[in-house]
């Protein structure tokens, strides 16, 4: 009887899903493969200052951030069999490829370590992966371009890195968007690799050959590009997607200051990165039901809250947003049908 | 006739017909549209590849291993310190750009001082030179993107007629460099070295000093480039000279410059720069995938060496 009422109550707590469960004594470690950009900046930052807070409110143990450079796989492979030795219990992981990092993913699971991965996603089984929902985001973007463009036109498109999957998923929205909004046509693809340089030059030397373009839908770091070419071609501005980069935003309220431009803003948040290890901390609460693929929402602003985000924004950074653990459980519960 | 074949045993010759081929097929493809805007476009963008190509092109004549690939590295620094001199005043372009240009030459001259005292081959040193000047910029810099003063973005922008005048500004350096190349003790020397450099010593070319002079001329090129980069492009930022590293190699072959040293000429830079920005405007007009733009890309770019080469066992 006392047997069941224990159970009953471990039942009862894992139901609440709360941290009960106590993991004061967990380490968790922070696997990061290059740091040479705004946005990953901004998820190592976004990342210490939700870590931080969790040890000194002894949440966690230790939540130490280790990152290796150039998006080598086999230095950061090298870097998580570190990192089992040290006798982490966790580990949060942009991984630099998604399937050449599995064997020391599969190590670490062996050796009982949680993995969840996020960004750069592993396909080992048995680790966790945090996955923005990019399709519905491309999507978006041509459902949002409908309200600004109600007569329709040409359309841009920007593609990212080619052979991702971040790619392929934004583009699969973007064309089943166009498919339920037959008034767009795209007329012209390039790819600017989520850089701004390499997309205002993939503009810059299409733009001449293409007819009037109304829009321009995109994946994020690119938008800035975009319209520097529009505007060094001396073409007329087109509505351009946002990727919550602080010049894309500042260039949005330029011109929302000029003549009341619109468009709207979408992007993974760096700070994705508190949301895994929040996930890392619910695994090592206990929590047997999250299920290993997370599918979490896309960072969003609109032509009416835009502006109250753009200060916080670093100059020359990214909008990122923290995550907390109600984020996280909320998260997890969503996900689990 | 007579002066036609003298054209066409010229080696830079070959990257101007691959650019004008490469241009009338697109113009044909729209049938004529855009064909001005896309000539405007491709001078804009080969003006950076051509200034770290005349760098590249002097460290390749010094013969065979000597390269230098610390120029993306080194475009990304300069990038940075000349945004954070300027820092968005227009008074100080000057100055920006002359922190932008001491910060490659310092590049440069580090580079040189790594193969001399450490007697490291050039290959080695340079990429491992690339990786400490990124670690600087990347702590200097924190990854965010800095923006130009309004003055010197616009100025990147000029243009008269259609030409813009970073193009015609860079025209005139590259005239001046190849008055340096043919003409001048310095690049007759670079060219000696290039072709013996056992010779050239015996020659009494001080052979130390010309190669030190070559890796920091281009080290001051690509801190300029990433001065100009950043102005045309709206911010620095560590990634900004990626692609210049096969770039600023790809336009030097090209362009007619013997890899192994000891035959270079500056024409083909421009040629070859232009080749290769209206390579990539042909194929993102004819609307074709990331993976079959790559493929011809590097196919396109095979049968153009070919033929410029095939071109030379003849004679």
């Amino acid at each position: 009887m006392k047997k069941m009422l224990i159970l009953g109550a471990f039942a009862a707590m894992l139901a609440s899903g709360t941290a009960l469960a106590d993991t004061s004594d967990k380490k968790i470690a922070f696997s990061n493969n290059y740091a040479g950009n705004s946005w990953r900046q901004a998820m190592l930052d976004s990342y210490a200052i939700v870590t931080k807070k969790a040890v000194a409110d002894g949440v966690v143990a230790a939540a130490d951030i280790f990152t290796t450079a150039d998006k080598e796989v086999p230095t950061q492979a090298a870097q998580v069999q570190n990192l089992i030795l040290q006798g982490y219990d966790a580990i949060v992981i942009n991984a630099a490829s998604p399937d050449a990092l599995n064997g020391a993913v599969k190590q670490a699971c062996d050796a009982g370590i949680v993995v969840v991965s996020f960004d750069g996603i592993v396909t080992e089984p048995c680790a966790y992966r945090v996955v923005v929902d990019f399709k519905d985001m491309g999507k978006q973007e041509v459902e949002q371009m409908a309200k600004f463009q109600p007569k329709g036109g040409n359309l841009l498109e920007i593609r990212g890195l080619a052979g991702t999957s971040i790619d392929d998923a934004i583009h699969a929205g973007i064309l089943e968007g166009v498919a339920a909004h037959p008034e767009f046509k795209i007329v012209g693809s390039v790819t600017g690799d989520w850089d701004q340089t390499t997309a205002q030059k993939a503009v810059a030397t299409i733009l001449p050959s293409l007819p009037e373009i109304v829009g321009v839908v995109d994946q994020g770091g690119d938008g800035y590009g975009a319209a520097q070419a529009f505007a060094a071609a001396g073409k007329p501005r087109p509505t351009i997607i946002m990727g919550n980069r602080q010049d894309e935003l500042q260039w949005w309220k330029e011109q929302k200051d000029k003549d009341g431009y619109q468009t709207w803003s979408a992007s993974i948040a760096p700070g994705v990165s508190s949301l895994a290890f929040w996930v890392a901390q619910q695994v090592l609460d206990g929590r047997t039901d999250i299920p290993h693929d997370l599918l979490v929402p896309y960072l969003a602003f609109t032509q009416d809250d835009f502006e109250a985000a753009l200060p916080k924004i670093p100059k020359g950074g990214v909008a990122s947003h923290e995550y907390t653990q109600e984020d996280a459980i909320a998260a997890i519960k969503a996900n689990i049908k | 006739m007579a002066s036609l074949r003298l054209l066409l045993a010229k080696p830079w010759i070959w990257s101007f017909i691959g650019a004008l081929l490469v241009w009338l097929a697109t113009i044909a493809f729209t049938g004529g549209y855009g064909g001005g805007g896309m000539i405007t476009a491709a001078l804009s963008l080969a003006v950076f590849t051509v200034i770290v190509g005349v760098g590249q092109m002097f460290v390749i004549t010094l013969g065979p291993g000597n390269v230098d690939l610390s120029l993306p590295a080194n475009i990304g620094l300069a990038s940075a310190v000349a945004m954070k001199v300027m820092d968005g005043n227009d008074a100080m372009i000057a100055v920006g750009l002359l922190a932008a240009v001491a910060c490659g030459m310092a590049v440069g001259a580090a580079n040189y001082l790594l193969i001399w005292a450490l007697r490291i081959p050039p290959i080695i040193a340079t990429l491992s030179a690339s990786f400490i000047i990124q670690s600087i910029d990347i702590s200097y810099g924190r990854g965010l993107q800095i923006k130009p003063p309004p003055g010197f973005a616009s100025f990147t922008n000029w243009q008269i007629l259609g030409i813009p005048i970073l193009a015609i500004l860079t025209v005139l350096f590259t005239i001046g460099a190849a008055i340096a190349l043919q003409r001048m003790i310095y690049g007759r020397s670079v060219l000696a070295i290039g072709q013996n450099i056992r010779a050239a010593w015996f020659a009494g070319i001080n052979v130390g000093r010309i190669r030190f002079l070559t890796y920091t001329l281009s080290g001051a090129l690509g801190g300029l480039d990433g001065a100009l980069l950043a102005g045309y492009f709206r911010g620095a930022n560590v990634d900004i000279g990626n692609e210049y590293l096969l770039a600023s190699i790809a336009v030097v072959v090209i362009g007619g410059t013997s890899v192994a040293g000891g035959k270079a000429n500056v024409p083909g830079v421009w040629g070859a720069a232009l080749f290769l920005v209206l390579l990539l405007t042909m194929l993102n007009t004819f609307g074709v995938s990331a993976g079959v733009r790559l493929l011809l890309t590097g196919l396109i770019i095979v049968g153009v060496i070919t033929a410029a080469g095939g071109q030379k066992a003849l004679r």
